[in-house]
């Protein structure tokens, strides 16, 4: 460890103790701090409207269901076509309980933390499920379980009627302390509890990471004779790694159910799955704060891409459909820019920016 | 003196900003969200200029005095999760009207309707729209309703026996809302046999389908999808031979639809295939050549659509959608009242004696119990690559449901 506590010149531990220190440096933590006592404040000074908290909530909830996919893809490098399955499991249990006590039910308004963690719970369950093939398949035949999941979900929602055959099942407004949330504070309560839930998802994988569990989703990922020759079950890391996606997607869909105030399938469906693997790409496969970019930056796009395509379809020929292409378009080259020439994502730039900040004013 | 001077000049110049701003009128704020791009755009597209085309002729003419509406059309690619982004910016902008699109968003944001008591008038026609709900307006006659008269237009003009149907319908909520009031109405006492119900996939072929349904004895096959399954379905059953070339045909399939199941587009895609297709919709189509289609033409003319806009009757559909809030708008100003949601809604519920629209084919009414606007559904027949009315219907077993419910 470097002897000044707020500068470090480079990486020199002493002890392992050292190594797994959340924060290098007191200027780190002080930074980090800072930025979380901006993340808390900046609503009370800007008025975004409920258009525009509804986008940031979006992309909050699409960062709880990536930092899950990145566990299970980054981490323990299996690719998992499913995802949005997962997020649509956590939602479905919110509606479930809509559909069997009514949408005003205390359990829905008053002890929402408690469905939520509950929600998690059931996507960890069907994470696990879906997770057993891992016991004997690999790569690709892996992939195709979870996209067969994610047929399957789409199939059953899709046709049970006590799914209501994928129509909307609407959820009752939650109460707080303060009493009822009115749609007035909905979008910016919402932004605070799950800003709250990031950052406990969140330092709970920097510090999984640190443990001999989080160290065999790596081992795994690296190479799993070697891990099963070092003493673990690559199998039952496998199936692990599923479960803990599927808590986080499970987490990920009840924020969803009480965001929007209902749960419909089209937010579940194969797309979806396709759009959260491709935040994770773009934001960095492997690394914590990918999880955080790449939902930013794909959900940013979607938008502005809206915007371009909406005026678009003002000027171009109906016939043409070129405003309509204009978003699967961007949607996959980006993916393709991305893969060739930043595979390793968002995080990356970050990485080369704090090495920078690290060295200055020195070169090297 | 040179103070006095420039002082009387301020004070004529803030009399007459005065007298300006109070001529200026009110502007009335509205907000529509639908499918401009993105599945289901060959419909919303159109539609939103059917809209954008009246608001702008209603300011044009000031068929409101000095007051204009402004109606802010925003494209949400079908998706309820930007139907929902966009009416949060619409309520935040203070609208008095909302104008939706999608069965899907309408029941997604049916919730918020109510707790927002904001008047609504979706372009979808989905039954299920109007169940707890006070706020949503339905333009014409449901879904439900469409393929309901078609089956008593079949049991009506059908010869020798129950006829047997089948019903070919979208595998979604949109398709599947008026199967269950279609086995509604046989229950209580429609004279027909319902023998399969076939919610399609993406299927380019459906020989094997039509084989089945011919070796089931069907001969009235029902629509409640969109045009492309079903000129696949009809395509294949005219290189089959099995499509009826009267209505009735023995041995035969004779095929008829609701809604959104034909038009010009289904035309466009089956070719002589649609010929002898029967389709229900309550707009006026300019094939028709009468003073209303002259109407919609000039319209579009006046607003630089081109024919195939012009002559879509998802533009008529659109014109329709912005009329009834401007109906709501007038009728407020008339009686002296606020234009604002509470009252707009009181009008729409007050509207027993409506009004005519040249897109419609029957006159829009609405009232408490009735959210439905225009009952009658026009029954057109394509006939040498058009569709012309041969029949108009009112669904006497969905009036019986209703009363039921």
């Amino acid at each position: 460890m470097s002897q000044n506590r707020w500068l470090a010149t480079g990486n020199f531990y002493t002890t392992y103790r050292e190594e797994q220190r959340t924060f290098s440096t007191h200027l780190d933590r002080t930074i980090f701090t800072l930025f979380l006592v901006l993340l808390f404040a900046w609503p009370m000074f800007f008025d975004l409207g409920n258009k525009y908290m509804f986008v940031v909530d979006n992309i909050l909830i699409a960062i709880v269901a990536v930092m899950g996919l990145n566990l299970v893809t980054g981490f323990a490098g299996l690719i998992s076509i499913g995802h949005a399955a997962f997020v649509g499991i956590g939602a479905y249990t919110v509606a479930s309980v809509c559909r069997t006590m009514g949408t005003s039910h205390e359990l829905v308004t008053h002890f929402w933390p408690l469905l939520i963690v509950l929600s998690g719970l059931m996507g960890a369950i069907f994470g696990g499920l879906v997770g057993l093939p891992a016991f004997r398949l690999k790569h690709l035949y892996l992939a195709i379980a979870t996209l067969s999941f994610q047929m399957i979900f789409q199939w059953v929602i899709n046709f049970m009627t006590f799914f209501n055959q994928g129509q909307t099942i609407s959820i009752g407004r939650v109460y707080w302390i303060t009493g009822k949330v009115g749609r007035g504070d909905h979008y910016e309560f919402w932004y605070y509890a799950i800003l709250v839930i990031v950052i406990l998802l969140g330092f709970g994988i920097r510090n999984l990471l640190k443990t001999k569990y989080g160290r065999a989703l790596v081992a795994v990922r690296d190479n799993d004779r070697a891990a099963d020759a070092m003493g673990m079950h690559p199998g039952l890391t496998k199936v692990y790694a599923f479960a803990l996606a599927g808590f986080f997607a499970g987490v990920a869909g009840a924020l969803h159910a009480y965001v929007f105030r209902g749960v419909g399938f089209e937010s579940f469906t194969l797309h979806e799955s396709v759009s959260y693997l491709a935040m994770a790409i773009v934001g960095g496969l492997g690394t914590l704060n990918g999880s955080f970019w790449g939902p930013v930056a794909i959900r940013m796009l979607d938008l502005q891409v809206e915007h371009l395509s909406e005026a678009a379809a003002s000027y171009l020929p109906q016939g043409t459909n070129l405003a309509t292409a204009s978003k699967p378009l961007t949607f996959g080259l980006v993916i393709v820019l991305f893969l060739m020439f930043e595979p390793r994502g968002i995080a990356n730039w970050w990485r080369i920016t704090k090495s920078y900040t690290k060295l200055w004013p020195f070169r090297y | 003196m040179k103070e006095t001077r420039m002082v009387r000049g301020l004070m004529v110049l803030v009399l007459l900003v005065f007298a300006v701003s109070a001529h200026a009128g009110e502007v009335y704020k509205l907000g529509f969200s639908g499918a401009i791009t993105g599945p289901t755009s060959d419909a919303g597209n159109p539609l939103s200029k059917g809209i954008e085309d009246w608001f702008k002729y209603v300011n044009d003419t000031k068929m409101l005095g000095d007051d204009k509406i402004e109606c802010t059309i925003r494209d949400d690619q079908y998706k309820t999760d930007v139907t929902k982004r966009n009416f949060e910016e619409y309520l935040d902008e203070g609208i008095v009207f909302y104008l939706n699109y999608s069965t899907g968003s309408t029941l997604g944001l049916k919730m918020d309707f109510e707790e927002e008591m904001m008047p609504t008038v979706p372009s979808s026609y989905h039954e299920g729209n109007l169940v707890n709900s006070n706020y949503i307006f339905i333009p014409v006659a449901t879904y439900s309703e469409n393929m309901v008269a078609l089956a008593e237009y079949v049991t009506k003009n059908h010869k020798g026996g129950t006829p047997k149907v089948a019903l070919f319908i979208h595998p979604s909520a949109f398709g599947r809302g008026p199967v269950d009031d279609t086995k509604k109405a046989v229950a209580a006492g429609l004279d027909m046999d319902i023998v399969e119900v076939v919610e399609h996939g993406k299927d380019l072929d459906n020989s094997a389908m039509l084989k089945r349904l011919m070796s089931k004895g069907v001969q009235y096959v029902i629509c409640h999808t969109v045009q492309s399954p079903v000129a696949t379905m009809l395509k294949d059953a005219m290189r089959l031979n099995v499509n009826a070339k009267s209505f009735g045909e023995e041995g035969k399939l004779t095929f008829l639809g609701a809604h959104y199941t034909g038009g010009a587009d289904l035309i466009a895609l089956a070719g002589d295939a649609a010929e002898g297709f029967l389709w229900t919709c309550s707009y006026n189509l300019t094939t028709e050549d009468n003073e209303k289609s002259k109407k919609q033409l000039e319209l579009a003319k006046k607003y630089g659509r081109d024919d195939k806009a012009a002559n879509s009757h998802n533009y008529a559909a659109g014109i329709l959608q912005a009329q009834i809030p401007t109906e709501a708008i007038l009728r407020a100003k008339k009686a002296g009242l606020e234009v604002n949601p509470e009252n707009l809604t009181k009008m729409l519920n007050d509207m027993a004696n409506g009004f005519d629209s040249f897109a419609t084919v029957g006159p829009v009414t609405y009232s408490k119990d009735d959210h439905v606007g225009v009952d009658v559904v026009n029954i057109y027949k394509a006939d040498g690559g058009v569709f012309k009315a041969i029949n108009s219907i009112e669904s006497e077993y969905m009036k019986k449901l209703r009363a039921g419910m």
